[in-house]
C-alpha cells in the first residue's frame, strides 16, 4: 500500500466511525438544544438499541455471518430491524423522560444530570445481567462484496452506513426546518416560556425531542453491530463519551455541528492513529474538548446560545 | 447456529442462585475458629466468574470444584472436609477482570482465619493487586493461569511480597517463557521475518508482548511496529490498516479477549492473510463464541502449560469432568485441578507432621510440594513458578464435528514451542 491507498482507507474508516458519532451526537444535542440536559443515559439506549436490533435480526433466523441474503429479502430485513430498533429505542427515550426526567424538570442544579447518570447504569446492567457480559456474535446478512480503490478497499457496509447515516439526518433536517413540530421545536429551544404562550405544547415537544434522539441512538445501534459484526454491554461509554465531544465541538445544541463534529472526531481517531498511535486517540480527542470549552464554549461552528436548534 | 439460549427467567434465576450461595459460603467462612472443630478447612477461589472471561474462568472452576468433589467423596484431606469460598473478581465497570476487586477480595480471604490456601487468580493483573496481600497475611495462593513473570521476580520481591517468602505458586509456567518460545516457533517454523505486535493494555498483555518483542530483536526477527489497544474501545480498523500498509509476515497480539474478539473479527476483514497468534488469552472459549467463525480460523494461540486433554492417560479424568459438568474442559481446567490438589496434598503433609493445620503451616508444605499430578511431578522454585517450562502451540481449525465453541475441539494442537 502506498501512503495515498493508506490515507484514502483511513479516511474511510474514519468517515464511517464518524457516521456513527454524529448519530449519536445528535441525540445529545437535541436534547440539550431543548432542556439544556446531558442526557448520559444516551449512551446506554443506543448500546439497548444495538441489543434490540440484534435480537430482531436473530427472530428472523439470521445467527452470526454466515446466512447471507440478497437483493429484497435483506432490504426487508434490514428495514425491518432499522424500523422496530428505532421506535423501540424512541420508545425508551420517552420512558426515562417521562418516569425519570419530567419530575425533575424544575428542581435546580444537577439533579436531573444525575439521574441520567443513574438511568444510564440501570440500562447497562439489565443488559449485563440478562445477557452476560460475553462479546456477541452479531447477525450480518449482508454479502461480502467490496470496491477496490487502488489499494484500499470500499466495503458496501461502509457504503450503507455512510446512507443510512446520512438519509436519517437529511430527514431530520427536513423535520426540524420545514415542519410545524419542528418550527415549535425550535421555538420551544430558544424560549421555552414564550413558546408555550404561543400554544405549543412544551411537554410534548419535550418527548418528541427525546424520541427522536433515542430513535436515531437506536439506528447508530444497528449500524454499530452491522459494521463490527459484534455487540457487548460496554461499547455505549466510550462510543457516546467521542459522541458527546462531537457535540460540544460543533456546539451543544447545534445540529449541523453535531453531524460535522462527528465526522471531525471520526476523522482525527482514524489519522491520529495512523501517524501516532491508537493508544494516544482518547488523549487527542479529549484534549481537543477541553480546548474547545476552554477556548469557544460554543464550539468551533461558532453558534450563539439563542440560535440552538 | 450452536448453544441453547436459557430463557431469561432461568437465567435471571441462576444469577440469584449462585449470588446466594457465594453470600452463604462467605458467612459461613466468617463464622469463628469454634466451627473448626467441625473439621472443615476453607479454600479461598478468586476468577473473574463474570464478565468478558467468564467461560474460560468457569472451566478453571469446575476444575477445582471437582478436584473438591471427589477428595471430599473419599473422604475430605486427613479428616477434614474442605469447602470453598468462591469469589468474583470481574466487575460490571471493567466488563472483566478488575485488579481492584481482586484487591478486596484478597483482603477478604486474608481476615477470614478459617482460608488455609487459595486457588487464583486467573489473571495476572489481579494477581499483582493480590500478591502483597497475600504476602502480608502470609496465605498461599496457586494460580492456574497467570502467567506475568514480574509477579514472582525476586527483583520485585519488595513489591509483590513484601514479606520474602512466596505466596504466589503456580501450576502453569509463565510468559518469560511464553511470549519467547512463540517468537521462536513464529520464526523456526512459521519462517516469519517481520511482525507488528499489539497488547491489550492490561498487565499480562504487556508483559506477554513486551517478552516476545523482545526475543524477536534476538531472533532477528523485524518488529515494524508495537501499540496498544483499549479494551473497551470497538473499533480497531485505524490500526489494522497501518498494519495492513505495513505488511509484516505477522501479526502477535498480547492480551485477552476482551479487545481479543473484536480484534479477531477486524483482522478478519482488514488483514486475513496474515499471520496471526497470541498467548493463552487467545485460546479461549470466549473468543470462539464472541468472535465466531470464520473470523477465528487460522489464529495460533500458546497455553503455558503441557497440552494434556489428547493424552490416553488423561482420558478418565475428561470423561468424568464431561459427566459432571455437561461439557468439554480446556487445558486451564487440569491446571485448576491441579492447583487444588496440591494444595491438598499440603494440607495432608502438614497434618501427618503434627502441626497445626493454618495458613501458615501449609504455605510452607505447598512450597515443598513435590506431586505427581496429570500434568506430570509439579514442584516450585523458591520464587513460587512451576518447574517445568513447557509451552504448547495450537491454532485455530474449524471442526464441523463439534460445537464451534469448543476448545478442546477448535483448536488444533500443534506441538511444543522451542524453547531457543
Amino acid at each position: 500500500m502506498t501512503l495515498r491507498d493508506i490515507l484514502v482507507q483511513q479516511i474511510i474508516n474514519g468517515l464511517s466511525l464518524g457516521a456513527m458519532y454524529s448519530l449519536l451526537a445528535l441525540g445529545f444535542t437535541m436534547v440539550y438544544g431543548i432542556i439544556e440536559l446531558i442526557n448520559f443515559a444516551h449512551f446506554n439506549v443506543f448500546m439497548v438499541g444495538s441489543f434490540i436490533a440484534m435480537w430482531v435480526l436473530q427472530s428472523l433466523g439470521l445467527v452470526g455471518q454466515s446466512r447471507v441474503l440478497l437483493g429484497l429479502p435483506l432490504v426487508g430485513a434490514l428495514s425491518l430491524a432499522l424500523a422496530s430498533t428505532m421506535l423501540l429505542s424512541g420508545g425508551i427515550g420517552v420512558l426515562i423522560e417521562r418516569t425519570a426526567l419530567r419530575p425533575m424538570r424544575n428542581v435546580p442544579g444537577t439533579a436531573s444530570m444525575i439521574t441520567t447518570i443513574g438511568v444510564s447504569y440501570i440500562l447497562f446492567n439489565i443488559i449485563l445481567l440478562t445477557v452476560g457480559a460475553a462479546s456477541q456474535n452479531y447477525p450480518n446478512p449482508m454479502p461480502r462484496i467490496s470496491w477496490d480503490l487502488g489499494g484500499a478497499v470500499l466495503r458496501l457496509r461502509e457504503v450503507l452506513l455512510w446512507s443510512v447515516s446520512l438519509v436519517l439526518m437529511g430527514l431530520l433536517q427536513v423535520f426540524v426546518r420545514r415542519t410545524k413540530m419542528g418550527k415549535a421545536m425550535r421555538a420551544t429551544a430558544q424560549d421555552q416560556e414564550a413558546a408555550r404562550m404561543m400554544g405549543v405544547e412544551v411537554d410534548q415537544i419535550i418527548m418528541l425531542t427525546f424520541f427522536i434522539g433515542s430513535a436515531l441512538a437506536g439506528a447508530a445501534g444497528l449500524i454499530f453491530g452491522l459494521y463490527y459484526n459484534f455487540t457487548s454491554f460496554i461499547i455505549g461509554y466510550t462510543a457516546g463519551l467521542r459522541a458527546f465531544t462531537a457535540a460540544v465541538l460543533g456546539g451543544i445544541g447545534n445540529i449541523m455541528g453535531a453531524m460535522l463534529g462527528g465526522v471531525i472526531i471520526g476523522l482525527i481517531e482514524s489519522l491520529g492513529g495512523q501517524f501516532l498511535a491508537v493508544r494516544w486517540t482518547d488523549v487527542i480527542i479529549f484534549s481537543i474538548l477541553i480546548l474547545v470549552l476552554v477556548f469557544r464554549p460554543t464550539g468551533i461552528f461558532g453558534m450563539s446560545a439563542h440560535q440552538k436548534s | 447456529m450452536r448453544t441453547k439460549k436459557t430463557p431469561l427467567l432461568s437465567r435471571l434465576l441462576g444469577v440469584a442462585l449462585s449470588l446466594s450461595l457465594v453470600v452463604t459460603l462467605v458467612t459461613l467462612g466468617g463464622l469463628p475458629k469454634g466451627q473448626a472443630a467441625a473439621k472443615v478447612l476453607y479454600v479461598g477461589v478468586n476468577l473473574p466468574l463474570t464478565g468478558a472471561d467468564a467461560e474460560d474462568a468457569e472451566l478453571i472452576k469446575d476444575g477445582v470444584v471437582l478436584a473438591t468433589e471427589e477428595t471430599n467423596a473419599k473422604g475430605g484431606v486427613a479428616g477434614y472436609k474442605i469447602e470453598l469460598i468462591v469469589l468474583d473478581d470481574a466487575t460490571a465497570t471493567a466488563g472483566q477482570y478488575d485488579p481492584v476487586q481482586a484487591a478486596t477480595n484478597a483482603k477478604k480471604l486474608v481476615a477470614n482465619v478459617g482460608v488455609v490456601a487459595i486457588v487464583g487468580p486467573q489473571m495476572s493483573g489481579s494477581g499483582k493487586a493480590m500478591s502483597p496481600i497475600l504476602s502480608e497475611g502470609d496465605l498461599a495462593t496457586v494460580t492456574p493461569s497467570s502467567t506475568n513473570p514480574d509477579i514472582t521476580d525476586p527483583k520485585f520481591k519488595d513489591k509483590f511480597r513484601p514479606k520474602g517468602k512466596a505466596v504466589y505458586f503456580r501450576t502453569v509456567t509463565t510468559d518469560a517463557f511464553q511470549g519467547p518460545n512463540m517468537t521462536n516457533f513464529f520464526a523456526e517454523k512459521l519462517k516469519v521475518k517481520s511482525v507488528y505486535v499489539l497488547d491489550d493494555s492490561g498487565t499480562y498483555g504487556v508483559g506477554i508482548a513486551d517478552s516476545f518483542q523482545k526475543r524477536a530483536g534476538e531472533k532477528a526477527i523485524k518488529v515494524l511496529g508495537r501499540d496498544q489497544l483499549n479494551p473497551k474501545e470497538a473499533d480497531y480498523t485505524t490500526v489494522l490498516t497501518k498494519i495492513k500498509g505495513l505488511n509484516p509476515d505477522a501479526l502477535y497480539y498480547g492480551g485477552v479477549d476482551q479487545a481479543g474478539a473484536k480484534l479477531a473479527k477486524q483482522a478478519y476483514d482488514v488483514i486475513p492473510k496474515m499471520i496471526k497468534g497470541g498467548g493463552d488469552g487467545m485460546y479461549s472459549a470466549n473468543l470462539l463464541k464472541g468472535a465466531g467463525f470464520p473470523a477465528v480460523e487460522g489464529w495460533y494461540a500458546t497455553i503455558a502449560s503441557p497440552h494434556l486433554l489428547d493424552d490416553p492417560e488423561v482420558q478418565p479424568w475428561v470423561k468424568r469432568f464431561a459427566k459432571r459438568w455437561g461439557k468439554q474442559p480446556g487445558d486451564y481446567s487440569i491446571t485448576g485441578y491441579n492447583a487444588a490438589l496440591v494444595i491438598f496434598d499440603a494440607i495432608s503433609r502438614v497434618v501427618k507432621s503434627g502441626k497445626p493445620v493454618d495458613r501458615h503451616s501449609v504455605r510452607d508444605a505447598i512450597q515443598a510440594t513435590k506431586l505427581k499430578t496429570m500434568q506430570g511431578v509439579v514442584s516450585f522454585d523458591a520464587n513460587g513458578d512451576l518447574a517445568s517450562r513447557v509451552i504448547s502451540v495450537f491454532q485455530i481449525k474449524r471442526n464441523p464435528k463439534f460445537p464451534d465453541d469448543d476448545i478442546l475441539h477448535q483448536y488444533k494442537y500443534i506441538g511444543v514451542a522451542p524453547q531457543q
